[in-house]
């Protein structure tokens, strides 16, 4: 980041100045960008918020049928490569594509105008598909939030006579208010920052893809690093105002539940209602991931409902590669290496913040968001000029040339936030008497953590791990430019390597991605069957 | 508890399962590291097909001349942009040798080449000295051709494949939207493509802003031929005023061609692809994309949605090229994978059929070689693309870099203002004129490019741009920008008022 800082304020003849930042304030293209891009954010983020609160709540409460399994398979999105995604969208939503020919066939569509869904669609086809990918990071840390209230407030205000809409409104969403800031502040800066969406609905106008264009512009343009720089001040500022605004949370810090909610039993219509909302955003967000599927077994697919004809020669050709396993064998030593140091660094970060009198820990809060808003490209090479011959991090390649360390630290550095916004909340909704009474007892306050305040916020805890390990497996910047030789390759440059085939390299790479997304499906899946009622109330097996 | 440790097994047997699935469809590398006497790093924005058939042949070849065996370390961090700034960063970390842990860059055009040339960090290649043969007298590459040149004077670097841009197209588009099939750049500016083309972006690739600067160049060209002498005027100033005229075509086609365009791209691959899928009705792309797309497509009738045409007299015949780096860790194997790409073995792995002898392993290239000499009867029998002949059907267009060299920089930075970053205006005019059946008042104000004059290209704005005052090209670029988002504004108003 200081590398990017630098290229943004230090002009040619070495000097500090302004001037690239003027630049980028004095021209109205770029400041339309960025007030686009903060647009994207702020709606995508809203969208996101209706999409995961209600779910959140419906799994909270109710016992409907599928559950078990529902509630598992609305985290789809988390699973799918981006770029691989993006390859399936184009055959969904393309003007031949399986949408416009289902259109057709029924009649509802003249073959002779389709409709151009990716180019007529942009800023609400960003906002959609921000939001559809988004939403199991929100829904994921309202749950957690949920599972952490104690239940007797919420039965107290129903014993005062209250409606279940002023309970709502106020007792379970102000104590849900760390786990929805949690997920709203990481999914705002996300999309604030989002570069491959915009680019798969060709909408240009927009900051990150102006970084993204600038960056490889050939005459060297230093504009797009002063972009970056006000991206993360933006980011930051935002993050602080809404921390002020929602956080100040006066419950917060409220006694700790003695017991899990009971779960209504719905039965009949309106638990089949229920089950039908989240059937109903789970197929909306594996649009992509059915084009993927179809994609990766089809011979031709063009101008019809599904491919015309179906093989697995594309399986064959992509699984098959000698550049896949040891790919898959790099992508769980670097995934599993990010999430563990995020792990520790999180929870370490997350006491300092919240349990900690330490100064200026709350500026360190809000520098741990910093990492979701720098562009990956630019982190990426960040990264490179400084692990080269003599550089700050050059210790951390191998001998051989191997990145392992460095691809650990530029992963866990990446998805930090996730951990740490898991660990904040989770530690602001334990209650911190608990560890002050085992302390009275004569505990350390290293024991009292470790025995009382971690098992406390465990849930929160593998929620956040959860999400690390996914994204790490699918980061795809850092994994482009970092990992240089074809046998430390993780399984995302392996994807992009392979898209590159020559004739069926869209067919090869979703046969990767389909296994990528079987591979993160069972491991999720298998996440929680270990955790299960163990792990507390994210999700009940 | 028994089923908690039956779903506890479960979980990880699944996850292992999926882990290993890989293994059974596994086909042995090429080449391993540890099996292997020699490494070569190679950096490259070839595609991978090229990248493992290069490397089954290049071993074959290396083993039979020197018993020993060879990895090839592919370096593929995306294309040449991207390999521009990855080389970049190394170069500022350089060794004390001046190296940086690379040994041949493999791929890319003349403008990358020659810029990275000037910079200092290739070495001359061996290949002149040991086989001048290739170099020089008959069925030798030359130098220059259809104005291109396709090795470097201090011998730094050198062609081995030919590349030529062209357009590709969707039949079916065609013929929903009644369009003939396209056989000119100008066709590509009939607004019956409204937001159906598919363009790369030439700031960030030499060799697109080269198919932009021959399509600036045809017009020129044209301009040259038919204007006449005036009054008063020499011969030299009527040439000055037919480029100054050819300049301005060219950018109006430019114009056009953008307001049609759904984007500007940075991924070369996704301009076939999306003319295939339907999604664009015709592109700018290079040749054998065109090939292989037309190829994989081809129903059993033999008929194939995707075609690609060069346009006529518009576009000229560069060259791939490969180059050793300064400080190269091994040098020597290194000259030698340059003398086996020129080799006939080399060359004609390009574009010979899956299977022949000496032909590709897994898949078909479909590229042309370069060495002419290569073109033999016995070759061409196994070759995909035997009827394309480049040195007998030499193209009409020739390259001249005395023209429009130049001002190459200054074109594509004036591209990037008047249609890139003013792309949403530009369309927006652009829709207007068709509205309102191109009214001609409308019609002269949207192609007024007189603020990036040839003059003005050639002078005030390649000096900025030779200074690498960034401040003040970003603010040029800001300025020039916003008289071209207002003319495009006023281009719009205009052409309703009239339309009326």
């Amino acid at each position: 980041m200081g590398d990017v800082l630098k290229q943004a304020f230090i002009n040619e003849r070495g000097e500090f100045s302004l001037s690239y930042l003027w630049v980028v304030f004095s021209n109205p293209i770029y400041l339309e960008g960025l007030w686009n891009a903060f647009v994207l954010g702020v709606t995508s983020t809203i969208v996101t918020f209706f999409v995961a609160l209600p779910l959140a709540l419906m799994a909270y409460r109710w016992d409907f049928p599928g559950k078990k399994w529902l509630t598992l398979l609305i985290l789809a999105p988390l699973v799918l490569p981006p770029f691989v995604g993006a390859v399936g969208v184009r055959h969904i939503l393309g003007v031949q594509g399986a949408c416009n020919s289902f259109l057709i066939d029924l009649g509802l569509m003249s073959a002779a105008v389709p409709m151009d869904w990716l180019g007529d669609g942009k800023f609400l086809g960003v906002v959609m598909m921000n939001a559809l990918h988004l939403y199991p990071i929100l829904f994921m840390n309202i749950l957690a939030a949920l599972g952490n209230l104690n239940p007797a407030m919420e039965q107290a205000a129903q014993n005062l006579g209250a409606s279940p809409w002023t309970r709502f409104k106020r007792i379970t969403l102000p104590l849900c208010m760390p786990g929805i800031f949690a997920g709203a502040a990481i999914v705002f800066i996300w999309s604030f920052t989002e570069l491959g969406v915009p680019l798969v609905f060709d909408y240009t106008r927009v900051a990150p893809v102006q970084i993204f264009d600038g960056i490889k512009d050939l005459n060297a343009n230093p504009i797009p690093y002063a972009l970056v720089a006000v991206m993360l001040t933006i980011s930051v500022g935002v993050y602080v105002l809404s921390k002020i605004i929602l956080g100040r949370n006066k419950l917060s810090h409220a006694t700790k539940p003695k017991g899990n909610v009971q779960e209504r039993q719905l039965k009949g219509v309106a638990g089949l209602f229920v089950s039908f909302n989240f059937i109903a955003v789970f197929l909306l967000a594996t649009i992509p991931h059915c084009g993927v599927l179809f994609l990766s077994a089809s011979t031709d697919w063009y101008s019809t409902v599904f491919p015309e004809s179906l093989t697995l020669q594309h399986y064959q050709d992509g699984l098959g590669h000698p550049l896949v396993l040891g790919s898959i064998k790099n992508s769980l030593l670097y995934a599993s290496g990010a999430t563990l140091l995020d792990v520790v660094l999180g929870v370490s970060i997350a006491w300092v913040v919240v349990r900690s009198k330490i100064w200026g820990r709350n500026v360190l809060d809000a520098l741990m968001m910093l990492p979701l808003a720098v562009p990956g490209l630019v982190l990426a090479f960040g990264y490179l000029s400084m692990s080269e011959n003599g550089g700050m991090f050059s210790w951390l390649i191998g001998s051989n040339g191997n990145p392992a360390l460095l691809l650990i630290v530029a992963y866990a550095v990446r998805r930090l936030p996730f951990v740490v916004r898991a660990a904040v909340s989770g530690l602001q909704q334990s209650n911190v008497a608990l560890e002050e009474a085992a302390m009275s007892m004569g505990a350390s306050p290293s024991r009292a953590f470790w025995r009382i305040g971690l098992p406390l916020i465990g849930t929160s805890l593998i929620a956040g791990a959860i999400l690390t390990f996914a994204f790490a497996m699918l980061e795809v910047s850092d994994s482009l430019i970092l990992a240089q030789q074809a046998e430390h390759y993780p399984v995302t440059k392996a994807i992009y390597a392979l898209l590159s085939t020559l004739g069926n390299g869209h067919e090869i790479a979703s046969a990767l991605g389909v296994w990528a997304m079987v591979f993160l499906g069972v491991a999720i899946a298998g996440a929680f069957a270990l955790v299960g009622r163990r792990g507390g109330n994210l999700f009940r097996f | 508890m028994k089923k908690y440790w039956n779903k506890r097994i479960g979980a990880i047997v699944a996850l292992i399962v999926v882990a290993v699935s890989p293994l059974l469809l596994q086909r042995p590398e090429a080449m391993s590291r540890s099996e292997a006497d020699d490494t070569l790093v190679v950096i490259t924005p070839h595609n991978e097909t090229i990248c493992s058939e290069f490397a089954v042949a290049f071993n074959r070849y290396w083993e039979k001349k020197t018993g020993k065996k060879v990895y090839l370390d592919w370096r593929t961090p995306g294309g040449t942009s991207e390999i521009r700034m990855v080389l970049d960063s190394k170069f500022a970390n350089a060794d004390e040798n001046g190296g940086v842990g690379i040994d041949v860059f493999f791929g890319g055009g003349e403008y990358v080449f020659e810029e990275m040339a000037r910079e200092g960090r290739f070495v001359p290649l061996a290949v002149f000295q040991s086989q001048p043969s290739w170099f020089d007298g008959e069925n030798a590459i030359p130098q220059n051709y259809t104005g291109e040149q396709y090795y470097n004077k201090e011998k730094l670097w050198v062609g081995v494949c030919l590349a030529q841009f062209g357009i590709c197209y969707n039949v079916d588009t065609l013929q929903r939207l009644r369009i003939e099939p396209p056989t000119t750049w100008d066709d590509l500016g009939d607004p019956k493509y409204f937001r159906q083309i598919s363009i790369a972006d030439p700031s960030k690739s030499g060799s697109v802003a080269r198919a932009f600067e021959m399509l600036v160049q045809q017009k020129i060209h044209e301009a040259l031929a038919s204007t006449r002498r005036e009054p008063g005027e020499d011969e030299s100033m009527r040439r000055q005023r037919a480029i100054r005229y050819g300049w301005a075509d060219g950018l109006n086609l430019i114009q056009r061609i953008a307001a049609n365009a759904r984007y500007f791209t940075d991924a070369a691959t996704k301009i076939p692809h999306d003319v295939s899928q339907g999604d664009a009705a015709a592109g700018m792309c290079i040749d054998f994309y065109g090939r292989v797309y037309n190829e994989g497509l081809k129903k059993e009738n033999g008929a194939s949605r995707l075609q690609w045409v060069a346009p006529e007299g518009g576009s000229s015949l560069s060259v791939d090229s490969v180059a050793v780096f300064k400080g190269a860790p091994n040098s020597k194997l290194a000259q030698g994978f340059v003398e086996f790409l020129l080799s006939e073995k080399g060359q004609v792995l390009w574009n010979k059929q899956v299977g022949a002898k000496g032909g590709p392993v897994r898949r078909a290239l479909r590229r042309l070689p370069v060495r002419p000499g290569v073109y033999t009867k016995q070759n061409l029998i196994d070759f995909t693309d035997p009827e394309v002949l480049p040195y007998i059907n030499k193209p009409s267009f020739i390259y001249q870099s005395e023209i429009t060299g130049p001002v190459f920089g200054s074109l594509r930075y004036i591209i990037k203002n008047l249609c890139i970053d003013s792309h949403r205006e530009l369309q927006a005019a652009w829709l207007a004129l068709i509205e309102n059946s191109m009214p001609e008042r409308s019609l002269a104000h949207f192609h007024d490019v007189s603020y990036v004059s040839y003059v003005k290209a050639s002078g005030g704005m390649s000096n900025l741009l030779a200074s690498g005052n960034k401040v003040e090209i970003a603010e040029v670029a800001k300025r020039t920008t916003g008289v071209f988002r207002r003319n495009y504004k006023e281009t719009a108003t205009l052409a309703r008022e009239e339309g009326k």
